[in-house]
């Protein structure tokens, strides 16, 4: 594809080249729409053109039309400021308020240095930090100056949406968390370095090489910068000891705790009596790889719960209250954490549903992808329920608020989605437990050794029994499953896939039979314009400009996919007094329709060649545009022969008048351009394919030929669905199945769906993955998410989590083989002390050093 | 402009007076060194003058590049890089003022004392007790100024750059009066506090570090803030930047001792330097391909922009001499290395190519600024100079390795009867003809520094320029996180 | 080995010294953002602002 003819902004075609064009750093770069174009000006004329030259990345095409002001004024009133805008304070400078903004559309870098610099430049804005890492900002201004409201929208106008959150709660904690993670970490490494620095002469040291009084300088000097180490750094490892210990259970911390202890303190006595050996190169080294293994765990979950709040702050933080209705219809503003269940509030077509209600009031339409990866809209009317963070589409709706603040849909999977990322992976379950059965062994040989060395030679015993304890200290065993699955998350995050649950990576690994969920995943799930078939000889591109003056300004996928296949130089559409029939279509008058026509050709002449018949009453023309059954009622005409009928995977919609059929549009669904190879490279891995779909049969059909896919199943229900996937699992006593034995599986299923409205068989799905760019909430259920929207990333997944068990495996086996190796020999008094430390010291190197493989 | 509130300005002039000087000590430190490298080529040139003698110009030598010329490019760069990343104005004008002057006395004093042969014999740290007073009272001074700009910054965070900077403050300061310490007899003349091994000892961690942190964190300072703004890429990793810095402060204070190879000190703190010079590679080169990487898809600006070129091959050089020394620390290598011509070229391959070109790169950035220009008065003439310089580099540090190499083998060939095969002479005139070759590429760098002092002194005289003095500091401060 | 008695102490005040620094950064959230710092110092535009045009001109 020619460059010239992608959007210089947002990189999507931009049809028929320089219609639309922004001059950037002096050369004229052509625009795909006018959101491209307005977002591009707006970013030229604050003098911030660099940003073009700086971005790794192109944003996303701003999708909604720039927000009026008044539609944020609500955010201004001081009443609802008070859930999260810090109190304005005042000080010698004047007043100030700060407030945390959410960022959203951030792709690169270059995004995050726009919005600062946009920001900070505003009138009245006292501060701005842009957080880098996290997508956030902190924002301070004066309210004397300028209102949130203008801040707001001052990010909408360089095409990004910010959304104010409360930071002071889980944020602060996150940060505490985080900070005294890293504080610990850097201590026992500086401690460590220090250490090592001083132990090394000691070990290099050829005999009578060193005086004794240097010696005992050095150990000195060692057990001075040990101290941090033990005494603050290692401090919750003793907590949680002591904490397993009275429990009466030996978990992972107790042989940690124990090690570090009784080679600190057995260093220490040999350093006061100047006697034995000192270990406090092992001890520091110990603490700290043990504690850089945990800030990374830690760093990986951090990440994970942002993405969780992000979904929070899809609900709007403020409401429109009917507080008299039905008596008055007088609105007011309220923060929605001051809704309470019973109250009204209304909602603007466009907005975000506050809470959970039931509609009252009005006959909608509404978008739950967000929530439920549905993609079609809802309709919503009188009786019907409405879930928080969902978009009302068409006419205004008042909803009776029925679920508020933690009882709401959306903060329930936040806590799911919180539970999760808090579960511990199986596989580290059973190092924990495979550890304190090993420290119990440990324990066992270090006093028998006590006891034997005690009879034969006293003088030794203790030194020996140390030297078993420190050689058997189980860090490699600790590190082994952890570190390998910190690197393989880390990894995997960068590469565009979230893991949101402990058992994701393993069971992946096993993983027989991928499941894709519908059709929605291996397609984009949004129609596009294919073809416009205009009847009777019509001009098609003045049919197509009637269908969507009659569809402007609606949001159902239909309008959209008319609305955006217009070339963009097409003349503005006339306004039309538009009614929208859910499930039918739309019927509108227009008000000339030869003046319209007019306007799209040369002269009036040409007009009357398109051939658009002029009502009689009064110069309007009542259209219609939608399915084929509700045409045919009203249209006086009969259907043209050659209708189209929607085929496998297409929506067809038509237009007509009363007395004649003037179009046909037909809009499809597209495949995704990397499904082929996605499914290709699956197979490659000796996994099945198989595909489910609630969709019509000739759709599914369409799509698995394609794809070469044999197992396929349309017009799924949910429970047809889950019974699918567990024929595949081989669980319904073989019916359909391998045959096996009841309760044996025969498959591991992986789900990939973009969504959570099939919630049964996403959850019997052994393991399931959502494709993060149809829904991001998705992830609610799934095991994982997709973030890159790739989806050759499944296979690449499922191929890193073998490799992660593989290494995992290795990992265990080599710290067993270690110890059972090294505790005879120490045992034995063969292994000198320092040896037994280089010996801990290697060994978890090793472990780590492994796992690191996977993070390349 | 004219409704009468001032605008608060960076402090420039001081900056502009230290980067002028870095020229001007630059071309007078790299002559000195071209003077006694003809001297080793032409040992009677001086006709037995004493004051021009080798021995006492040699320190000369090295403290006019490196505390004149290096000095003055630290303190002007870092001058710039904490007000300019601090958002705010240098603490205090008149101790800015202070140490501009103070450390010009300094350097004059050194260029009076050291050819007339007052010097206190330890290396890198030859000058006389009066002046290393001045020195600890100059950079006293300094360390208040920077950090104080530091405190009163207006940005939360600190950029790495400073860090870097900051190390190389607080460490030499600490280096200097440790080693310094010395009983005064007379004006010009004292004893060190410490004696004999103790002396060594104390004397090389103190050179070891002047390396690591005067000659190595503060350029690599200048590095991570002018190659990316050189650019206009962020650098490579800021995460791996910051590692960087907290690598070689865990890691830098110990590994002095590997200059006594071979010496009265116990084997155990050679082989402990050994150890420790190998560490060191891995944040030195993780720093190197920092740098370097800052430019990946941004390479097609290395054929154009010639200040640019100055500073990746600056970091080339970097990681070549960083790879260099931990491999001389190896104590079998050294034991073919040390004490010939091979340490010479390695410590010029570090101070030419690294020091001097990252310095020059910086400069360069920096004089049009303070010149209230766009650029320097000839881009062509600085891709000359950047020609000139690397083929002086690449001449001497080429001959210092044969020579060194060729030492080192005479040296230690033996007969079957154990007496040596070559007289110390012979193994002298085999270097004769590199020594050469060594002066030839000196005089290549030193004309390169002329052509930029003509450049500087053009830019600074070109119809356009201006003293500039009045470089806004934007008024939006960023909050604290 | 006198010099160790006074080096090995020193070192050890000065580790004291980064242990000092460290806490000062982390605490101070110098850690908290490790890629804008990086992108800040290229949104400060520093080149001169063009001189102001001669008095007679004004």
């Amino acid at each position: 594809m020619n460059e010239l003819t992608n959007c210089f902004h947002c990189g999507l075609p931009a049809p028929d080249g320089a219609a639309l064009v922004v001059a950037i750093a002096g050369s004229p770069r052509p625009m795909c729409c006018r959101g491209c174009q307005a977002v591009a000006q707006a970013i030229v004329d604050a003098g911030m053109a660099t940003y073009y030259a700086q971005r790794t990345a192109l944003p996303g095409a701003p999708g909604e039309p720039l927000p009026h002001l008044a539609a944020l004024a609500a955010y201004d009133s001081p009443a609802l400021q008070a859930g999260f805008v810090e109190a304005p304070a005042s000080d010698a400078s004047g007043t100030s308020c700060e407030v945390n903004l959410m960022l959203e559309g951030i792709t690169c870098a270059a995004c995050l240095w726009l919005n600062e610099r946009h920001l900070a430049a505003q009138p009245g804005v006292l501060a701005v930090d842009v957080n880098f890492s996290t997508h956030r900002a902190r924002v301070r201004w004066d309210p004397a100056r300028t209102q949130l409201s203008r801040l707001l929208r001052a990010v909408a106008a360089i095409g990004y949406r910010a959304h104010p959150f409360d930071a002071r709660r889980r944020d602060a904690l996150m940060q505490r968390e985080r900070r005294t993670a890293l504080w610990r970490f850097l201590v026992a490494g500086l401690s460590s370095m220090q250490v090592m620095m001083y132990a090394v002469p000691v070990y290099l040291a050829g005999e009578g090489d060193m005086t004794a009084a240097d010696e005992t300088l050095i150990r000195w000097a060692s057990l001075a910068l040990t101290l941090p180490a033990v005494v603050y750094s290692s401090a919750h490892f003793f907590r949680n000891a002591w904490r397993d210990l009275r429990l009466r259970r030996l978990g992972m911390d107790v042989p940690v705790a124990l090690g570090i202890a009784v080679a600190f303190a057995a260093s220490v006595w040999a350093t006061v009596t100047g006697t034995g050996e000192v270990y406090f190169d092992s001890v520091t080294m110990f603490v700290f790889l043990l504690l850089g293994g945990r800030y990374l765990e830690l760093r990986v979950r951090q990440r994970a719960t942002d993405a969780v709040d992000r979904l929070g702050a899809i609900v709007p933080a403020v409401a429109d209250r009917l507080p008299d209705w039905p008596a008055s219809r007088r609105s007011e503003a309220v923060a929605v954490a001051a809704l309470a269940v019973g109250d009204v509030v209304s909602v603007a077509p466009g907005g975000v549903v506050p809470a959970d209600g039931v509609v009252v009031e009005g006959d909608s339409a509404a978008d739950e992808s967000l929530l439920t990866g549905e993609s079609l809209p809802v309709p919503k009317a009188v009786g019907a329920l409405v879930t928080g963070g969902s978009m009302n589409l068409q006419s205004p709706l008042l909803v009776r608020v029925t679920r508020v603040g933690a009882e709401t849909t959306v903060q329930t999977i936040v806590r799911l989605l919180d539970r999760a990322m808090s579960e511990k992976p199986a596989g580290v379950a059973q190092a924990d437990r495979l550890a304190g059965r090993f420290v119990a062994v440990a324990l066992a040989a270090a006093a028998l050794t006590f006891a034997a060395w005690l009879w034969l030679e006293p003088a030794r015993a203790l030194w020996v029994a140390v030297s078993v304890l420190v050689v058997t200290c189980p860090c490699a065993l600790a590190l082994a499953t952890p570190a390998a699955l910190t690197a393989a998350t880390t990894r995997l995050a960068r590469e565009g896939v979230l893991v949101t649950r402990g058992h994701t990576l393993e069971t992946l690994a096993r993983v027989t039979d991928v499941v894709f969920d519908k059709t929605g995943t291996l397609t984009h799930g949004r129609l596009r314009l294919g073809q416009v078939l205009a009847h009777a000889d019509r001009s098609a591109a003045q049919c197509h400009a009637l269908a969507a003056a009659l569809e402007q300004g609606s949001r159902h996928p239909v309008a959209l996919a008319l609305l955006a296949g217009r070339a963009s130089d097409a003349a503005p559409l006339p306004a039309v007094a538009a009614r929208h029939l859910i499930g039918l279509g739309v019927e509108g008058a227009l008000p000339d329709p030869h003046a319209l026509a007019a306007a799209h050709a040369a002269d009036a002449a040409a007009a009357m060649a398109a051939g658009i018949p002029a009502d009689t009453s009064g110069g309007t023309l009542t259209l219609r545009l939608g399915a084929a059954d509700w045409l045919a009622a009203w249209c006086a005409a009969p259907p043209p022969a050659d209708l189209p009928t929607g085929d496998a995977g297409t929506v067809v919609v038509h237009l007509a008048s009363a007395r004649a059929w003037l179009a046909s549009f037909v809009l499809e669904d597209e495949l995704r351009a990397d499904a082929p190879a996605a499914i290709d490279a699956l197979r490659a891995l000796g996994c099945r394919v198989h595909l489910l779909s609630g969709d019509q049969a000739a759709a599914v059909a369409a799509v698995a030929d394609r794809l070469g896919i044999e197992q396929r199943v349309a017009r799924a229900s949910p429970a047809s669905k889950l019974d699918c996937v567990q024929n595949i699992q081989g669980i319904r006593n073989g019916e359909g199945g391998a045959g096996l034995p009841p309760g044996e599986r025969a498959g591991c299923v992986l789900m990939v769906g973009d969504g959570v409205n099939d919630a049964p068989v996403l959850a019997g799905a052994d393991v399931s993955l959502a494709v993060a760019s149809a829904s991001e909430v998705a992830g609610a259920s799934a095991d994982g998410l997709l973030l890159s929207g790739r989806l050759g990333d499944i296979a690449a997944a499922i191929r890193r989590a073998r490799m992660t068990q593989r290494i995992i495996r290795q990992n265990l086996v080599w710290a067993i083989v270690y110890n059972a190796a090294s505790i005879p020999l120490a045992a034995a008094g063969l292994v000198s002390p320092w040896l037994a430390g280089l010996g801990m010291a290697g060994s978890s190197l090793l472990v780590v050093g492994n796992a690191l493989r996977l993070g390349r | 402009m004219g409704d009468g509130v001032m605008q608060e300005t960076y402090n420039y002039k001081v900056v502009r007076q230290f980067a002028v000087m870095a020229v001007v000590w630059g071309i007078v430190g790299m002559a000195m060194g071209v003077f006694i490298a003809a001297q080793l080529v032409w040992p009677d040139m001086t006709y037995g003058i004493e004051w021009l003698s080798y021995g006492r110009l040699r320190p000369l030598h090295t403290n006019a590049v490196i505390f004149a010329f290096g000095g003055c490019a630290l303190f002007a760069t870092s001058y710039y890089v904490v007000q300019r990343t601090c958002h705010a104005r240098l603490f205090n004008d008149g101790l800015a003022a202070f140490t501009f002057w103070g450390w010009q006395a300094v350097i004059v004093a050194a260029a009076i004392s050291l050819p007339m042969g007052y010097t206190s014999g330890k290396e890198y740290a030859e000058l006389e007790w009066p002046i290393d007073i001045l020195i600890a009272v100059v950079w006293v001074c300094y360390a208040l100024t920077f950090f104080g700009t530091v405190i009163k910054r207006k940005t939360p965070h600190i950029y790495v750059a400073n860090w870097f900077f900051g190390a190389f403050i607080l460490t030499v300061a600490l280096l200097h009066i440790v080693n310094s310490m010395a009983m005064p007899a007379g004006p010009f003349k004292s004893y060190s506090a410490y004696a004999g091994v103790q002396d060594a000892m104390i004397q090389w961690w103190y050179g070891h570090n002047a390396v690591g942190f005067f000659l190595t964190a503060g350029f690599l300072g200048m590095m991570y803030y002018f190659v990316p703004k050189q650019t206009n890429r962020p650098v490579y990793s800021y995460r791996l930047s910051v590692v960087h810095f907290w690598g070689l402060i865990f890691t830098y204070m110990w590994a002095g001792p590997h200059h006594l190879h071979y010496t009265a000190l116990p084997d155990w703190t050679q082989s402990l330097g050994m150890v420790f010079s190998l560490i060191l590679l891995a944040p030195s080169w993780g720093g190197m391909v920092n740098g370097i990487m800052t430019l990946s898809g941004a390479w097609d600006k290395l054929r154009t922009d010639p200040i640019l070129k100055f500073l990746v091959t600056s970091l080339s050089f970097y990681g070549m001499s960083t790879f260099e020394g931990p491999m001389m620390a190896i104590k079998s290598v050294n034991a073919l290395s040390h004490y010939t011509d091979w340490t010479v070229g390695h410590v010029h391959s570090g101070a030419l190519g690294w020091v001097a070109m990252v310095s020059i790169g910086s400069l360069y950035y920096l004089i049009p600024r303070m010149f209230g220009r766009q650029e320097m008065w000839s881009v062509r003439l600085i891709n000359v100079h950047f020609w000139l310089a690397t083929l002086g580099v690449v001449l001497y540090i080429a001959a210092m390795w044969v020579a060194g190499v060729s030492e080192g083998l005479m040296w230690r060939a033996t007969n079957p009867d154990g007496t040596l095969t070559y007289s110390f002479a012979e193994a002298v005139k085999a270097t004769y003809p590199f020594l050469f070759i060594r002066f030839l590429g000196g005089l290549l760098y030193v004309s390169g520094m002329l052509l930029m002092a003509y450049n500087v002194y053009r830019t600074a005289t070109a119809r356009d320029a201006r003293v500039y003095n009045d470089a806004p500091i934007p008024a939006a401060a960023l909050a604290h996180a | 080995m006198e010099s160790l008695y006074l080096l090995i102490p020193l070192s050890v005040l000065l580790v004291g010294g980064i242990l000092w620094l460290l806490w000062w950064a982390v605490g101070s959230g110098q850690f908290d953002d490790l890629e804008g710092p990086g992108h800040r110092i290229l949104m400060d535009d520093d080149r001169p602002v063009p001189a102001p045009p001669p008095d007679d001109l004004r």
